[in-house]
């Protein structure tokens, strides 16, 4: 669960590594903007979940794999962004993009409220604090009437295609990509890395552990009520059961960990891993939920890296083994030719 | 006069549900004391408990009562292998996979649950529970009166064998010090072994006394387990008598709850006690601060 911190000597050729990593990425998931076709519908509709997914694992990773604050919580602020967004749009008239930053306001400052109680008595309990918020938001928001109760909010305005949804969710996923390494590649993911390893010590030389968590958890939240905001304006009809439900929480968890917790490219390799399984076992929800979860065990148990992790050592170690054999025969020739 | 009546009814039933909430949530507090491992598929184990009862013990025409230590002895034996085999090898890690892998557990039983049992609605009927109890102006449903009493005999059975037994001698030393007590003899992954069977005994006999006041579905378990959790840090951590005293205040708090802002409401009450516990006095209520 805890990523390695790579020697400085190696820091700027793994910061090369991330820039061409993000552009060449970028660039693949935005060609289907630029070139009209490129793309059957459907083709946009999982682009556009791959894409959302893709924001709320990186959002994601920054707490639980800089941070170690292991969260269940994801369907809170993704929620809280969504309803945000709805209430604006319906009720203010305003337009999506504003909205859009209200959202992010939103889940950041959710964030805020609820840190005195999920930062208490740290480590695991923040797991379960953040768990009991998505709960007991849900179930608030199915009781009450304020906010639309169990039915929830339909949209005023008609929802736009999904070219120009798929669109928005990629400016949404450059954007988070922008913050979140601008954020890792700055000293504040120092200070959260070591409140991560180790919070008394980090509080002994002077971090100010609270603060670096609190910053973490509200930029990680922002992210992810922006990502429900999109979801709203996609679905054009919100209601708790699923904006708050804890699937999102629980879809979040499983890409980054199949995926890859603190590795560059996990929230990407687990997104695709989990929405082929998704799409490949549509039909049956349960089926697929039930093998995620087997998965989760196994890939906990096996590779603590996750897929990516379990790929890179498997290349490391087959490369490792040719040049072995490659010496190998050398040598085998070498005392051929002596016997010769 | 008959709204006063109403709050001491609810009180009443507040109490004694909070009895089983107390007996539901003891697997929790001992595995988290005990072990260090936040069980997030503490709710399921209840539920396998309500589906061992109503899909085996009932079927087989066992007697409420006997069917019980049944169940608490079958859960048992299903728990011990998966700590043996799926939780014990990650002592070395980090506490987080361990908790995770229980996670990973919560969904893949959850989802079983819908595979075999649909997500039809159980409701477990209990001897002769259904039958209500007058005393003077307090009614309440007889199961209320009978889980109630059946909680309290297993939780002081199980504070027997903590306090009194050789095993709990070795639970405890393990649960204070580890290394201490492997380096004077303990077998500690033995005892763990030992302590999350234990704990998964307890909840399936919680499960299916609390499946007998309410019905449950397969995905009842996040319910229960927040409900158990806020129990816990309420009660203060590895605290038998603490778990007992966190059981009773949300139980009544419950009653309360549900009496004054409607049913709906109910479920909302742990969670929002869970929260600001964890805010305001994370180290419960009887605990010392810096504990």
């Amino acid at each position: 669960m805890q990523t390695q911190i790579k020697p400085a000597a190696h820091a700027d050729a793994a910061a090369c590594r991330t820039i061409a990593y993000s552009v060449v990425l970028l660039a693949v998931v935005g060609f289907p903007i630029v070139v009209p076709g490129a793309l059957s519908s459907y083709g946009f509709e999982v682009g556009f979940r791959l894409l959302l997914l893709m924001t709320l694992a990186e959002a994601w990773n920054l707490l639980a794999g800089y941070g170690g604050l292991v969260s269940l919580g994801t369907a809170s602020f993704f929620g809280a962004g969504g309803y945000m967004l709805m209430g604006l749009m319906n009720f203010a008239g305003l337009p999506v993009l504003p909205a859009l930053l209200a959202s992010a306001v939103a889940g950041a400052a959710l964030a805020a409220l609820v840190s005195p109680a999920v930062f208490r008595l740290k480590g695991l309990y923040f797991t379960v604090g953040t768990l009991a918020l998505a709960e007991a938001i849900r179930l608030f928001m199915i009781n009450t009437s304020y906010f639309g109760g169990a039915t929830g909010w339909f949209a005023v305005v008609d929802p736009p295609s999904v070219q120009v949804l798929y669109l928005w969710a990629w400016v949404l996923f450059v954007f988070a990509t922008i913050v979140l390494s601008l954020y890792v590649s700055s000293r504040l993911s120092i200070a959260l890395k070591a409140v991560r390893d180790d919070e008394a010590a980090a509080d002994q030389v002077g971090v100010r552990v609270f603060r670096v968590k609190l910053l973490a958890f509200m930029t990680a939240s922002a992210l992810m009520a922006m990502a429900g905001g999109l979801q709203a304006v996609k679905l054009g009809a919100i209601e708790p059961y699923g904006m708050f439900g804890i699937s999102w929480s629980v879809d979040v968890l499983s890409v980054v960990i199949i995926g890859g917790i603190g590795l560059r490219a996990g929230p990407l390799v687990g997104t695709v891993f989990i929405v082929a399984l998704s799409e490949w076992l549509a039909d049956y929800p349960d089926v697929h939920l039930a093998i995620t979860g087997l998965i989760l065990i196994v890939v906990i148990r096996c590779a603590p890296q996750g897929l990516t992790g379990l790929a890179i050592s498997l290349w490391r170690r087959r490369n490792g083994r040719r040049t072995q054999t490659g010496r190998a025969d050398a040598a085998g020739a070498q005392s051929a030719l002596e016997r010769g | 006069m008959e709204n006063v009546d109403i709050v001491i009814n609810s009180l009443v039933s507040g109490v004694l549900l909070g009895g089983v909430l107390a007996l539901a949530a003891l697997g929790l507090s001992i595995v988290l004391g005990v072990m260090g491992l936040v069980n997030l598929a503490h709710g399921e184990l209840l539920i396998a408990g309500g589906y061992l009862m109503v899909f085996v013990m009932q079927p087989l025409g066992l007697s409420s009562l006997l069917a019980l230590p049944l169940v608490a002895v079958l859960m048992a034996a299903l728990a011990w292998p998966l700590q043996r085999y799926m939780l014990q090898p990650l002592a070395d890690k980090p506490p987080e996979s361990a908790m995770m892998t229980t996670f990973g557990l919560s969904i893949v039983l959850q989802n079983v649950y819908i595979m075999l049992f649909h997500a039809d609605t159980r409701s477990i009927q209990f001897g002769n529970g259904v039958s209500s109890i007058q005393i003077g102006p307090v009614g309440f449903g007889r199961i209320y009166l009978i889980g109630f009493v059946l909680s309290i005999v297993v939780i002081l059975a199980v504070h027997f064998l903590i306090s009194r037994t050789a095993f709990g001698r070795d639970l405890r030393a393990s649960a204070s010090d580890p290394v201490a007590a492997a380096v004077n003899g303990v077998d500690v992954r033995r005892v763990h072994g030992w302590t999350f069977a234990l704990g998964a005994a307890c909840a399936g006999v919680g499960g299916v006394l609390i499946g007998s006041i309410f019905a449950f579905t397969p995905i009842s378990g996040a319910t229960y387990l927040l409900n158990a959790f806020a129990i816990v840090v309420l009660g203060g951590l590895g605290n038998i008598f603490g778990t007992l005293v966190g059981g009773l205040l949300l139980g009544v708090l419950q009653s309360l709850g549900g009496l004054m802002l409607g049913d709906g409401y109910r479920d909302l009450v742990g969670l929002v006690l869970l929260l600001l516990m964890l805010a305001l006095r994370p180290q419960g209520l009887l605990g010392r601060k810096g504990g």
